[in-house]
Formats: structure tokens, sequence, C-alpha cells
């Protein structure tokens, strides 16, 4: 893979992460479901060799929180966290099995849900609904359904 | 070099955050990328409209000349209804002519738009309508739907505008008792799906279980006289200074379809 089949392969699973993502379910389900950008960065950082990531996943977050009308920067900044994150347990993330793998999406999920409620917390004041804590869950469960349909999607 | 590459976006984030929410110098910057990725909600709309297109074609002819007959019905009413108002609105002029007021009832311009099935942040309470600039929709017309006020617009593209629906926390708006005037300015609960509280009415004020409030037009922003929501608890123990009221919103927000955005008329 060169450069610029990791960079298409990026643009790719970031269209289809914001797709789904603004796809309108049942308040309980939008509330808990994964942060699907997030879910999609994870399998880019581990699976393609791409370069610049802290500067992708701030691109990639600013856009989302356009498209979502949030504050600007909160994604950004959630996505870089939970980035770093995945970065430094690559190598070990890459050779784990899939439950090994679920708990590294967890941990990564739980840090971009922490910077994310903080933002908001200081920006709006503490009014949050409680369904939205257990996004890292599903996220979790959902990663090796993430994983198999974006393997399909880089072949 | 790493930590660099690591700390660069983090600061650059921070400073975004900090701009956005206290300076609006980002704003152009984001109706621009907005539009730029408009055709993400093009995408995320199209199997509603496919169905409603289907549903439309497939239509049988009895069906439609039923609902043809109904909706036929429902317009004679209105109109019957229009002019029991008309009578008053000259009433009212009249003896606002004799009193030698300067109040005029403000007279509204309303747009219909279709509610989308596009989803924004999960911690907001948001819905996205099909008008945009291109049908002169403005930030911060107020939306309001069959029943009620529905909320105000935050956000538009070409195409779609975003309407934040008043029982978001983060959404304000000026109100008034239909019975006496005694105004407040409504807000949004997080935990509740349809619940709203009025804030600063002083304890001392008439105010009723049942009562019904409007909007007040105060500060120009919101045309007035739209119904907003029926009180349905009054708490004077929490709060020293300001009676605690809640409001159950007239419109329900969920079985929103058709909203009207509207806007006072220049004389």
């Amino acid at each position: 893979m060169n450069n610029t089949t990791h960079f298409f392969l990026l643009v790719k699973i970031s269209i289809i992460a914001f797709i789904i993502g603004a796809i309108s379910l049942p308040s309980f389900l939008e509330l808990a479901s994964p942060f699907w950008l997030l879910s999609f960065f994870i399998y880019w950082l581990i699976y393609s060799n791409g370069k610049s990531v802290f500067t992708s996943a701030f691109i990639l977050g600013i856009l989302l929180d356009v498209l979502q009308g949030g504050i600007l920067g909160q994604n950004a900044l959630a996505l870089v966290l939970s980035s770093a994150f995945i970065l430094n347990v690559k190598k070990s993330f890459f050779i784990s099995n899939i439950t090994t793998q679920q708990v590294y999406v967890f941990i990564s999920t739980l840090i971009y849900l922490i910077t994310f409620l903080l933002i908001h917390s200081l920006v709006h004041g503490f009014n949050i609904k409680w369904l939205i804590l257990l996004s890292p869950i599903t996220s979790a469960i959902l990663w090796p359904l993430i994983r198999l349909l974006l393997a399909k999607l880089k072949e | 070099m790493r930590l660099l590459k690591f700390f660069v976006p983090v600061f650059l984030s921070i400073i975004l955050i900090v701009l956005d929410t206290r300076f609006s110098y980002l704003d152009n910057f984001k109706r621009f990328t907005l539009t730029l990725l408009s055709p993400i909600y093009v995408i995320v709309d199209l199997p509603s409209q496919v169905i409603d297109w289907v549903n439309d074609k497939g239509a049988d002819n009895d069906t439609l000349i039923s609902e043809n007959d109904y909706l036929k019905g429902q317009l004679v009413e209105l109109k019957v209804r229009l002019q029991g108002y008309n009578n008053l609105a000259l009433e009212n002029q009249k003896m606002s002519k004799l009193l030698d007021s300067s109040y005029k009832i403000p007279n509204h311009d309303a747009k219909l738009a279709h509610v989308k099935s596009i989803s924004q942040s999960r911690l907001s309470k948001k819905i996205i309508i099909g008008k945009g600039s291109n049908d002169g929709v403005a930030l911060s017309q107020l939306v309001v739907g069959s029943e009620g006020a529905v909320g105000q617009i935050i956000q538009i593209t070409p195409m779609y505008s975003t309407v934040r629906l008043l029982t978001d926390p983060t959404q304000h708006m000026p109100v008034k008792n239909s019975r006496n005037g005694i105004r407040g300015i409504t807000k949004g609960i997080a935990s509740s799906e349809n619940g709203m509280i009025i804030e600063f009415v002083p304890l001392d004020s008439d105010v009723k279980v049942g009562d019904i409030f409007l909007t007040s037009g105060i500060g120009n922003l919101y045309p007035s006289g739209y119904l907003v929501g029926r009180v349905t608890s009054i708490d004077d123990t929490i709060n020293a200074s300001f009676l605690s009221i809640s409001l159950q919103p007239t419109q329900n927000m969920n079985k929103l379809e058709l909203v009207l955005i509207v806007k006072e008329k220049n004389e």
C-alpha cells in the first residue's frame, strides 16, 4: 500500500463514518451508539500504515464538529487524544486476539467520551444524558463487526 | 518530533474550542465547511426521499380522492376559524385607534419545510429541515409546528437548516403568560425528552398550573404570540428569588413532519 492508497482508504472510511453518524435513530439508540468516526479511525490506524496520524485525526474531528453543529474542536481534541492511546498500543493491538482488541477499543472510546463530556460540561454546564456512558461498551461490542466490514472495504 | 506532532493538534483544538465558544470569528468557516459537507446530508436523506417518492407514485386513486376530500374539509374549517380571527383583529385595531395606541398586530411570513431524518450531535436536541439559504431562510428565525413553537434556526446551508429545539438545554426563549402577560425565559432540560422550565419569574407572580405561555417577541428576535407550552408544576421552595416553573411544550417534538419558518413582515 502506498501513501495515496492509505489516504483514499481514510477518505472512504471517513465518509462512511460521517454518513452512519448522521442517520437518525431513536433517541436511546443514538445516545448509546458507538462513536463511529473513532471506531473507523482506529481501524485505519491499525491496519494501514498511514502517516500524519494526529493531523488526520484533527482534520476529521473538525469536519465532524462542523457536520454535527457542535463546539468546534471538541471531536478533534477527543479524536487526537484517543489516537495517541491507540498509537501507543498499536503493535500489541495488531497481534492481539479480538477480545483484547475490544478492551483497547473500550479504553480509547472511554478517553474520547471523557474528553467529549468534559468539554461539553465546561461550555454548556453538566447536563448530560446518562445513556451516552454506554457508548464505550457498544463500541467494544461492535468492534468485530466494524473490523470485518472495513476489511471487506479495504480489499 | 513525535511529541510536537501530537501537541500541535491538541493546542489547535483547544484554541478552536475557546474561539468558537467565546467569539464568532469562525462562523463563516463553519458555514462554508458545512456547505461543502452537505452532500452527506443528501445521501443520508436519500432513502426517505425514495420511500416518499414510491409512496406518492404507489398511492391509488381512491386514497388520493379521500385524502383530498379530508383536506378540503380541513381547509373550510380553518377558513371559518380565520374569519373569527379576522373579526377580532379588526376589533383590536379599532380599539387601538380609540386608545391612540401605536400597537399593530404583527404580520408574519411563513415558509413550509419538511423535517429530515438526519441526526446531529447526540447531546443536543436538534432537527434538520429541508429549506436553506436558497429558500431565503436566515439565522435566528423561529420555527413552529401545527401545535406550537418548535425552536430556532442556528445553522444554514444552501439546502438545509439546523433547528435547535426549545427542549435543548442551551436554547432560551422569551415567553409571556397568555392569561396575564407575566414574562420569563424558557430553557430545555437535558434529562427530559420533552420538558422545559421557565426562569426569572418572581416569587409573588400569578402563575397557575395549566397556564399557557406564548412567545413574547421581546428583543424583536422572534415573532410574538406563538404557543410554547403549558405549565405542569410550580415550585416556590427551590429558589429564593424566582419561581421554578415546569413547562410541557404544546408541540410534540417527536412527531414533527412539517414545520413553518416564520418571520415578521417588514412594513
